[in-house]
């Protein structure tokens, strides 16, 4: 006999969606990585050159080479660097994805308590995304 | 008989591995080539890196350890990028991992997201705050308290003895107002188990300090997430591992927004680093019946008590 699963449709619902933009988020850092490496596109700053400074902090790096950092690469995408930290860019906002598609659905249970919960988590995330929290330029 | 001697075989493999992490380690090639004027190249650390993510999420999984803190204390010590870099990858590498490993857990019901989501909400708002202390203190200040967190996590992980299903005989009036209750089928067991929790207040301030470190050093956090819910909170270990992970796709999200803002996330580092660890915890879960994972557990433990000793002396300038 088949065991029984114990999960909510809300439950699953995360479940579907997380499995489907996860599994597209490591496709998009692979492939993003070889288009980089590989030099596909041209890129604003070459892998030999990053390597030259990644010994340096984060800060004193990014004085002496424009890698893509925060949201300032949005209008590059054509770049094979900019187009790999765009992956991971992505890879970095499947958790908010995935929550904010739940939210109208303890709405639609009348949840109230975990309704508000995930919006404030999305908020919060959604913040730190955008830089207001943490600490983008 | 076999079955003994594939293990003891398994076994050896492993320690071969984990000597071979060490031996052969990148931190080996440096050594040798900081005596000669050769550069390496980027790419040789490129594939360094890769294989060497491979092994650790290998091992990882056999000693039943999250990549994330294995990895930054080892990649930091033995690879010549900066902590910065490192600890932004680690946090990616513990997010990767546990995006991947959420759909199942969840569809199964191991991972409750009622418990998650009462703990991830406080906990990400403190992981902000880790990621943006850690970045600004001073390298030898994050070496050094890096060494001690990475101690003191390796006598965690020597003495906790976790409890596969803890008896919870009255659950908090906070986990009733969070209706915060479950009910999993137990493979082990071939049966339903439902469980309850209490003294969620106290997990809840857990979290917060578990959020703040792991945003500081860009670990993962499994190592105290499953302590708090399974020895504090009382849920049983099967959902306390399921849904710490879930807690932590969570908590590395809101951490992971900092590194990037703060140019602390370099894709040429990043991206091998999950790719070696993401194949190296498929193939070690293959392994997982074939070796003695206590043996490789202690092994990893000294492996990491090591590394936060190198850290430690790195933080004092030795």
């Amino acid at each position: 006999m088949k065991p029984k699963l114990h999960a909510n449709r809300i439950q699953l619902t995360y479940a579907t969606v997380l499995s489907w933009t996860s599994t597209l988020g490591i496709i998009f850092i692979v492939a993003g990585y070889f288009v980089y490496v590989f030099q596909l596109l041209p890129s604003t700053v070459s892998p030999a050159e990053v390597a030259m400074h990644w010994s340096l902090r984060a800060a004193e790096l990014h004085k002496i080479v424009p890698v893509p950092s925060g949201w300032d690469w949005i209008y590059q995408l054509g770049r094979g660097d900019v187009l790999s930290y765009a992956s991971v860019v992505y890879l970095s906002s499947v958790t908010m994805l995935c929550l904010a598609v739940i939210i109208p659905l303890f709405l639609k249970e009348k949840d109230m308590i975990y309704a508000v919960m995930t919006l404030l988590q999305v908020l919060v995330l959604v913040f730190a995304a955008a830089g207001i929290v943490s600490g983008g330029h | 008989m076999h079955q003994r001697c594939y293990r003891t075989i398994g076994s050896i493999f492993l320690l071969s591995v984990l000597t071979g992490l060490l031996l052969f380690s990148p931190a080996v090639a440096f050594a040798v080539q900081s005596q000669t004027p050769v550069q390496t190249e980027w790419w040789v650390w490129e594939i360094a890196l890769f294989v060497f993510s491979f092994f650790l999420g290998i091992i990882a999984v056999i000693a039943g350890v999250g990549g994330g803190v294995l990895f930054v204390p080892i990649v930091s010590s033995f690879f010549p990028f900066h902590i910065d870099f490192v600890r932004g990858a680690g946090l990616l590498v513990a997010l990767s991992g546990a995006l991947s490993a959420g759909s199942p857990l969840l569809k199964k019901g191991l991972a409750n997201l009622k418990l998650a989501l009462s703990m991830a909400l406080i906990a990400s708002v403190s992981s902000i705050a880790g990621a943006m202390v850690g970045l600004a203190m001073p390298e030898n200040v994050v070496q050094l308290s890096l060494g001690a967190t990475i101690l003191g996590i390796s006598v965690i992980m020597l003495l906790s003895k976790n409890s596969a299903y803890p008896e919870i005989k009255e659950p908090d009036t906070l986990s009733k107002i969070l209706h915060i209750y479950g009910i999993y089928y137990d493979e082990q067991l071939k049966k339903d188990v439902s469980w309850q929790i209490h003294r969620t207040p106290i997990g809840l301030l857990l979290f917060i300090v578990i959020g703040f470190m792991a945003g500081m050093f860009g670990l993962g956090a499994g190592w105290a997430n499953v302590p708090v819910f399974n020895l504090v909170l009382g849920a049983p270990l099967r959902v306390s591992v399921a849904t710490s992970i879930f807690v932590l796709s969570i908590n590395d999200t809101a951490a992971a927004w900092v590194y990037l803002h703060k140019g602390a996330v370099l894709p040429l580092i990043a991206v091998p680093s999950v790719a070696g660890m993401m194949l190296g915890t498929k193939i070690g879960a293959r392994l997982l019946t074939k070796v003695h994972t206590r043996v490789v557990r202690k092994l990893v433990i000294t492996l990491l008590a090591g590394a936060g000793l190198r850290a430690l002396l790195k933080g004092f300038g030795i």
